[in-house]
């Protein structure tokens, strides 16, 4: 009983709107899940073929597609703010490298690898948290 | 402020104590020198370095949205006792 009213507590010290947010919060869906997976492996192997002169750009291109369709996908999810604030920064990580390639201009190994990394990073992150969501 | 005293003060943030900043720092420690060695241009380090602060934004949305899954934990459970008692 005592903790019940602790935590009746806390709950009445958070702002009403992180409470709805919480309450309302989106239950896991698999379909994110699987797009964030997706992005987090390809990423681990693209990082693997950066000095392919030929693999390589087609690699960014076809990761900055997938983390595009990442942020498409939250952008309507509702009570969603901070998934696609993570999924529009996760986009801009990816679309940096592809505009590199598209651009014609050269891109050296360690950016390429220190640009894989990053998006890999990121996405392992947003993939544990996303696997966490209510089900 | 140059490439080398910016090395010289993200060092000291890499032995700051704490482990957030100490890895940000470090990995931002290890982009300078590939910067001064040649390996990546001011561009593509500018360019990294950005992707860094978006990284760390990333963590912070992702810290928020891991809080309201607690909360959301918690606010059920509230309501299944609720419900019981």
């Amino acid at each position: 009983m005592k903790r019940l009213v602790f935590l009746s507590l806390i709950l009445s010290t958070l702002s009403g709107c992180a409470l709805i947010d919480a309450y309302l919060m989106t239950k896991y869906d698999p379909n994110e899940y699987k797009i964030i997976s997706e992005i987090r492996t390809d990423s681990n192997r693209y990082k693997t073929e950066c000095a392919n002169p030929l693999l390589s750009p087609v690699n960014a291109v076809g990761i900055a597609n997938k983390t595009s369709l990442f942020q498409n996908y939250s952008e309507n999810i509702p009570y969603n703010t901070d998934g696609f604030k993570a999924a529009t920064s996760l986009n801009e990580i990816a679309q940096g490298l592809a505009e590199k390639y598209t651009k014609g201009e050269t891109v050296s190994l360690a950016f390429c690898k220190i640009k894989y990394g990053s998006i890999e990073n990121s996405a392992t992150v947003i993939q544990h948290v996303i696997g966490n969501k209510p089900r | 402020m140059n490439l080398a005293e910016i090395d010289i003060a993200l060092a000291e943030l890499a032995n700051c104590g704490d482990p957030a900043f100490a890895t940000a720092a470090a990995q931002v420690r290890e982009m300078t020198k590939q910067a001064i060695a040649g390996q990546l241009s001011p561009v593509d380090l500018k360019e990294v370095l950005a992707d860094m602060q978006r990284q760390l934004d990333i963590i912070q949305d992702m810290n928020q949205m891991a809080f309201k899954e607690k909360l959301n934990t918690i606010i059920n459970g509230l309501i299944t006792i609720a419900g019981v008692v």
